[in-house]
């Protein structure tokens, strides 16, 4: 093989990982200013905080792999939350408060999957409309004011650490070998891929293509509804704004990984990478002391940027000559 | 024979707005306060801010796209009106506002088209982001302050009239709004430009084959669809005297549920002004009827939520 | 049938009609297991439909098939694999984003044990067939030759005893061509059968036992392939009695008009050619020969590398449809649903979509001069509608070509480009076609048109050019060459 062709291939699985790369350059950028970014502590507090939205990310993922969207997990997130709570402050053990809350986002999974499943527009529409109900649920069931929870037990479920490491960034780190075992060594996870890369194909093969995109939204539901839980747990509350933006941030995080909107490509590292990258570029705004309306405008123009550039990249291989 | 077969199909592809006539119906039997003149007086002013911005996205998802960045438009827009009424008096502001609507419009267009952005995820996740931008540029510009337009220095008398006075007992927003809706109705169904538009949502090769420049087209969409939440931006702000750098919160929803029942499909090329004109109505009869029956704003939302998912899974259901 | 052994596939009196044709008619072939059976026949001749009524895409209106000894009354593409019956077609039944041995053992995944029994099995088929491919390549990046050899291996892992190949040839290399024989051959000597249907002689005379040719839905004849000459097959394919199906040809050919040079593409090399006033140009090809690349590209709708466009002896540029338009153009697509009606659209809306500029006044459509244009072209081209507010998607085919045909007669251009103008309609609305392109010729326009039936272009052309893998490749005066000659310039 020769030199060019050696640096083409590098080139080549260089730029299909954009995340990557803004990874380097965020890191490279942040060598610059003497800050407390390169500290262990830092890096452990930003998987801790990017591990809520890790966890719906891998759940969305077998949906957008699928073909599909989800952009109601925002909504199901605090329902999930909101309702443990309540569970707790009722009495109920706390691992039934958790099963609960868990199992109202399976619930909304299984409905968003039967409103789209049998159609074949895009979901991303009425993923939304589900996002706005939800909202409202959330809204109603709380008052619209945050719901703090007595029970310490339930506290202690995302508060506490394993030798050292937060236990946030245990659960995320057990879910995404599950995921990745799922996507990539079960035939419901191949059967995703398939479903994703070429929908007909994969019926002509006689993969059932409703059940298994059906059973993604569950899973979809359902890790949105356990982190929900899991965010209650670590602030002890449960409130209808946790999930405002969540929906689209997941998402957009998704594709920034490398999981496409068409399907079949992508997998859980790169939705893990997509996500961290939004973290990151928080994290290292924050240690640079921009504002948060600041920070707002800049990933406002991240998130048009890359997807823009998903875009064009389209674009061109469309108008080849 | 025939003419019932016509009645049950004109049932069924109506059957959101049905079921909400329905409702309405019900609301006015259980109180009769629901059709006291003054009631309805407020209603048609809290819908006319609605309404306009539901006119601008009729078209654009006509054009066969959507646009999530109105948000940030009407948001922006009333903060840029407000603060520029102290120094360049409030002719000059709401000129500006108007044509910054237009010009933010215009650069989503702009944008859209130079990435070549045409599924509706791509435009759905671009205009998200335009409008968290949007929405940072007015947060930045007033720190996030609230600004009141009671408090200017200069004469404010023209919003005060938009905002809560009358002509010959109708409200003046609402004879605006008929002007403009009278101007944008033969616009869509008179002009070349107009028709363009629902030539491009009904078949974007064919459209482009027969010689009609899509990326102009989409543009203009955008640029109308700014324009129109400007309006809507001015008239809200006018109305509540107060402009945020978050005023536009859930109008982008809102403004879909409008033109989807108002029967717009959102696969494009189909669908009229009017229509969306009656949505917007309904929808804002719903949450006014749900107000006097006592239910929470929360309960509003889900309603919202409920009629919107049920609108389009309905009308995709016609399309199979 | 005299050959030994059993049949594997046996097809009585097969019959199949889609709205205004008859695709197949009474249709019976017999394929003995362990030979290779060779379908030719023109485009359109009813191969593609046969396939996917054995496949179960489409459903047969009637007669019998029988495969393996058992009548098969409905079945479904997965149901059709699972009995051994494969089928490969142009474009493959692939996920481009997996790799090679899930794309083998798609759907089965759990049935082979994992990925790595999955990857095991298919490295043992591949070796089997003698194929190097590795089972881990993602599927998108493999050439042509590999997709189908991936298609073949997938075609074994069911056990298939009939595989049908639907043009394998297409997109392969001549290299490459010899390979696939050679893994022919292999599955020949396995036992297994293989329908192998092309256009292209030379590949039928090498690797086939028995041969039939099939035209306009029927079959024509069915032979050992040594009983058969080559210039016997191409009469039988071409081969049609004309009685009044097509109206007298015109000759009112003028001086140049217009001049291509140069043009190149992705796909087109260095195409050149000119089409001269009051004629009919005829364009012959192979579906994905080019044909409608050239067309596309001479009308400003896909991008070139490069080319020089002499309108009436004065350069001009065409970028984009709009300027095709302003130079004269016009284009009927090869997909009137996809690209050239707007389905759920009036039937006037349609018509006149292209000509709104000129009933535009200070940006205000005229609509009483619309309807005017509606009516007129409605009544011009005899347009079967109940209104002119009619949407067009409830028509039938050949009103809808006429639509569009309308939208362009309204602008009077002078070169109007037909892509496939009579496909999938039916014969009556074919001859008012032909008609309505004769009077365009009279009234002093150019006509360039491409078909997949050769006995049209024949019939209808002043000149045909015959088109072959991005070339030009022959030229020929359609009253005075055959058939013959020309489809075998065609096919290359």
């Amino acid at each position: 093989m020769s030199m060019t062709s050696v640096l083409n291939k590098v080139w080549k699985s260089l730029s299909r990982q954009k995340a990557v790369l803004a990874i380097l350059a965020l890191v490279t950028l942040m060598l610059f200013f003497d800050t407390n970014f390169f500290t262990p502590y830092n890096w452990l507090d930003m998987l801790r905080s990017t591990s809520i939205i890790e966890i719906i990310g891998f759940g969305v993922t077998v949906v957008v792999i699928c073909g599909a969207c989800d952009l109601s997990v925002g909504g199901t997130m605090s329902i999930g939350g909101i309702l443990a709570i309540m569970l707790v402050n009722a009495n109920y053990p706390f691992w039934l408060a958790f099963l609960a809350g868990i199992l109202s986002g399976a619930l909304v999974g299984l409905v968003n999957g039967f409103l789209v499943v049998h159609q074949k527009t895009e979901p991303f529409i009425i993923t939304l409309g589900m996002g706005m109900l939800l909202k409202g649920v959330a809204q109603q069931l709380t008052n619209a004011s945050p719901l703090s929870s007595r029970n310490m037990e339930f506290m202690k479920i995302s508060n506490q650490q394993f030798f050292g490491i937060p236990s946030l960034v245990v659960y995320m780190a057990v879910l995404l070998v599950a995921f990745f075992c799922l996507l990539r060594f079960t035939g419901y996870g191949r059967n995703c891929y398939a479903i994703g890369g070429n929908y007909e194909v994969a019926k002509n093969s006689g993969i059932n293509v409703i059940r298994t995109k059906w059973i993604a939204f569950v899973i979809s539901g359902s890790t949105a509804a356990l982190a929900g839980v899991l965010l209650a747990s670590r602030m002890n509350t449960g409130s209808s704004i946790y999930g405002d933006t969540t929906g689209m941030l997941v998402n957009c995080g998704i594709v920034i990984g490398g999981t496409s909107f068409a399907g079949g490509i992508g997998g859980i590292y790169e939705s893990f990478i997509g996500l961290f990258v939004i973290q990151l570029i928080s994290n290292s705004m924050g240690m640079l002391g921009i504002g948060g309306y600041s920070q707002q405008l800049i990933r406002g123009i991240i998130i048009v940027l890359i997807i823009g550039m998903d875009c064009y990249a389209r674009k061109r291989k469309r108008e080849a000559v | 024979m025939r003419n019932e077969n016509k009645l049950l199909r004109f049932i069924n592809q109506n059957l959101v707005l049905l079921g909400i006539i329905v409702l309405v119906t019900v609301t006015a039997v259980i109180q009769p306060k629901f059709l006291m003149t003054r009631n309805l007086t407020n209603i048609l002013r809290q819908m006319t801010s609605l309404a306009f911005v539901a006119l601008g996205m009729t078209f654009v998802i006509i054009g066969g796209f959507i646009d999530l960045s109105v948000v940030g438009m009407v948001s922006l827009v009333s903060v840029i009106t407000a603060s520029l009424i102290n120094p360049i008096g409030q002719v000059g502001a709401l000129l500006c506002g108007l044509l910054a609507g237009a010009l933010l419009g215009y650069l989503n267009g702009t944008i859209l088209t130079k990435f070549g952005a045409t599924i509706q995820a791509e435009v759905l996740f671009i205009t998200y982001g335009m409008s968290s931008v949007f929405i940072a540029v007015g947060l930045l510009v007033t720190n996030a302050e609230t600004l009141r337009i009671a408090r200017s220095t200069r004469p404010y008398d023209m919003f005060t009239a938009i905002g809560s006075g009358s002509f010959l007992g109708i409200p003046i927003s609402i004879l605006i709004f008929a002007v403009i809706l009278a101007i944008m109705y033969f616009f869509q169904t008179r002009t070349l430009a107009g028709r363009s538009i629902s030539l491009m949502g009904g078949n974007k090769t064919a459209a482009y084959l027969c010689g009609f420049n899509i990326n102009r087209t989409m543009q203009m969409v955008y640029t109308i669809n700014g324009l129109m939440s400007a309006f809507g931006s001015i008239v809200l702000m006018s109305r509540v005297t107060t402009a945020t750098a978050t005023l536009g919160t859930g109008y982008e929803a809102n403004a879909i549920l409008c033109v989807v029942v108002g029967g717009t499909t959102l696969a494009g090329g189909k669908g009229n002004v009017l229509r969306t004109l009656l949505g917007v109505f309904l929808i804002t009869l719903l949450s006014n009827c749900m107000n006097l029956l006592g239910l929470s704003t929360y309960m509003q939302t889900v309603m919202n939520g409920a009629v919107l998912v049920t609108a389009i899974w309905l009308d995709n259901r016609k399309r199979l | 049938m005299s050959q030994p052994g059993r049949n594997i596939l046996v097809v009585r009196d097969v019959c199949k009609s889609f709205p205004g044709v008859k695709a197949l008619d009474r249709v019976s072939i017999q394929v003995p297991s362990g030979v290779v059976y060779g379908i030719v026949g023109e485009n359109g001749a009813g191969k593609s439909t046969l396939m996917k009524i054995l496949s179960g895409v489409y459903e047969k209106d009637s007669g019998t098939i029988e495969f393996d000894g058992k009548v098969i009354e409905r079945t479904t593409p997965i149901q059709a694999l699972r009995r051994g019956l494969s089928i490969i077609y142009q474009e493959f039944n692939l996920v481009n984003t997996m790799s090679v041995g899930e794309n083998i053992y798609l759907g089965r995944f759990r049935e082979m044990g994992g990925m790595r029994g999955v990857h095991k099995k298919a490295r043992a088929l591949l070796d089997s067939i003698g194929s190097r491919i590795s089972t881990y390549a993602k599927v998108g990046d493999l050439s042509a030759s590999e997709m189908q050899i991936v298609e073949i291996t997938k075609a074994l892992s069911f056990d298939s005893r009939l595989i049908i190949m639907d043009e394998p040839s297409s997109s392969l290399t001549s290299e490459e061509l010899k390979r696939l024989g050679k893994i022919i051959n292999q599955l020949r000597d396995k036992g297994i059968s293989t329908i192998y249907i092309s256009h292209k002689l030379d590949e039928i005379f090498e690797y086939c036992d028995i041969v039939t040719v099939m035209r306009d839905g029927c079959v024509i004849d069915s032979r050992p392939v040594s009983e058969m000459s080559r210039s016997e097959m191409i009469e039988k394919m071409v081969g049609r009695t004309i009685d009044n199906e097509y109206p007298p040809r015109m000759h009112c050919v003028g001086g140049p008009l217009l001049e291509i040079k140069n043009l190149t593409t992705r796909k087109l090399h260095d195409v050149s050619f000119t089409l001269n006033r009051g004629e009919i140009l005829g364009f012959v090809g192979l579906v994905g020969a080019g044909r409608t690349e050239i067309v596309r590209a001479i009308y400003g709708a896909d991008k070139v590398r490069s080319h020089t466009l002499h309108l009436q002896g004065k350069q001009t540029r065409v970028r984009n449809p709009k300027e095709a338009m302003v130079a004269g153009m016009g284009l009927l697509p090869e997909d009137r649903k996809r690209e050239g009606l707007i389905l759920p659209f009036s039937v006037e809306a349609n018509i006149t979509m292209a000509s709104l500029d000129r009933l535009t006044r200070h940006g205000i459509i005229d609509r009483s001069k619309e309807k005017e244009i509606g009516e007129r072209q409605i009544k011009n081209l005899n347009i079967k509608t109940p209104s002119a507010q009619t949407r067009t998607h409830s028509l039938s085919g050949g009103n809808q070509q006429k639509c569009i045909v309308g939208r362009w007669l309204e602008l009077d251009p002078q070169i109007l480009i037909l892509d496939e103008p009579t496909r999938g309609i039916d014969v009556g609305a074919k001859y008012e076609i032909y008609t309505l392109m004769n009077r365009i010729v009279e009234a002093g326009g150019s006509i360039i048109m491409i078909s997949s039936e050769l006995p049209e272009v024949l019939n209808m052309s002043n000149r045909v050019l015959t088109i072959c893998e991005g070339r030009v490749t022959g030229e020929f005066n359609p009253e005075t060459a055959s058939a013959a000659e020309i489809m075998s310039r065609a096919i290359g």
